[in-house]
């Protein structure tokens, strides 16, 4: 019978040699949910299929070009760094970014709201930016957030624990640094304003923009000459891994 | 015959197009109760439903670094109630008054988060 050999199979699968692969392409439970309140959105009315597919391809078409941009310019014109201290939001359209217009909504965005703070960092203070509630983040001059920026590691252990955290990406601070973390908990985003580094002098604004990393404007590494990329995030295998007993 | 009251939920993009949220609400939350400077203490209000105040926060004492803008509270709207805006601040907390066990070699770290009026109290 049909059904008998089903079940041998299948018994022979549960018990045999077979470990079960990680499912890569599973769907999460978010994105099935993401999937329904957009159909249900789409089917009232409150926008369009086409809006949304303007909405997607303006968030996939940003980056951190223009916040490291934004960090070049400052370090070269002390007139711009003021402004961006004072009023981020001013200065980002110097660098191609207009946070209530560029949006397909004309409003911002929906989740990041219009209010940046750029954060200026000193030989004596450090800023690293986390969103321990969710994952906000700068988008329209970041790009989308990083994988690691959304786990729930590092959110809730970056508020409490910043010196051992910024030291698993490999940043060590001297004790008299204040490590100022900065929780975007409401309505404004953060980016980091690092400190110039030595051996950049004479440098044009293309070639320092170079190396304004992403984790730099997050502030979880320090520009240094030569690196122009972020540091790899090495994966550990877990220290007590759960096996499955079927 | 009764007809179900309407609610706009396209009201939120009328008035924030073109100006920006928390932009579209300047003007709107009165005098700020407090500056630059100033020492105060997070409240500890119930938070049924939806807050964005951390409870990590709660209770301890900070300073106010900015007073950065006006808008509804968070908790007021997630509900899509946006009548009434208040100003909003950005505190900076010792990391030893966030967590007892911040180890002592690390007097200066700090963090920085933001609140709005209704959960400060002067400290």
């Amino acid at each position: 019978m049909p059904d008998k050999e089903d079940k041998q199979m299948s018994e022979k699968h549960d018990h045999g040699e077979h470990k079960a692969a990680p499912m890569v392409e599973e769907v999460s439970d978010f994105e099935i949910l993401e999937m329904a309140v957009r159909e249900l959105a789409i089917e009232k009315g409150l926008f369009s299929a086409e809006d949304h597919r303007r909405w997607t391809e303006y968030v996939h078409s940003l980056g951190p070009l223009p916040a490291a941009r934004l960090v070049a310019k400052a370090w070269l014109d002390p007139e711009y760094k003021k402004l961006a201290v004072a009023d981020g939001v001013k200065a980002s359209l110097a660098v191609g970014v207009d946070w209530i217009k560029s949006p397909p909504t004309g409003f911002g965005t929906p989740s990041d709201y219009c209010n940046l703070r750029v954060l200026e960092d000193t030989p004596k203070l450090k800023h690293v930016v986390v969103c321990t509630l969710c994952s906000c983040y700068p988008r329209p001059i970041l790009g989308q957030s990083p994988e690691w920026y959304r786990t729930p590691n590092y959110r809730r252990r970056l508020v409490r624990w910043p010196r051992q955290v910024l030291a698993e990406f490999g940043l060590q601070l001297s004790p008299d640094i204040e490590i100022r973390v900065a929780d975007s908990n409401q309505k404004t985003r953060y980016m980091v304003l690092p400190v110039r580094p030595a051996g950049t002098e004479g440098w044009s604004e293309d070639k320092l923009a170079e190396i304004v990393t992403r984790d730099c404007l997050i502030g979880v590494a320090v520009p240094k000459p030569g690196v122009t990329s972020n540091a790899k995030r090495p994966i550990h295998p877990a220290v007590h891994p759960v096996h499955h007993h079927h | 015959m009764t007809t179900k009251p309407h609610h706009d939920r396209t009201h939120h993009a009328k008035k924030a197009t073109g100006i920006g949220d928390p932009q579209c609400f300047k003007g709107e939350a009165g005098p700020a109760k407090f500056k630059i400077g100033d020492a105060v203490r997070i409240k500890n209000l119930p938070d049924i439903f939806y807050t964005r105040c951390q409870t990590y926060t709660r209770g301890a004492r900070g300073v106010v670094v900015a007073v950065v803008y006006e808008s509804p509270a968070a908790e007021d709207e997630a509900w899509d109630n946006t009548d009434k805006s208040e100003w909003f601040y950005s505190v900076k907390f010792p990391q030893k008054e966030l967590w007892p066990d911040y180890p002592d070699a690390y007097p200066n770290d700090t963090v920085e988060t933001e609140f709005s009026e209704r959960w400060l109290e002067k400290a």
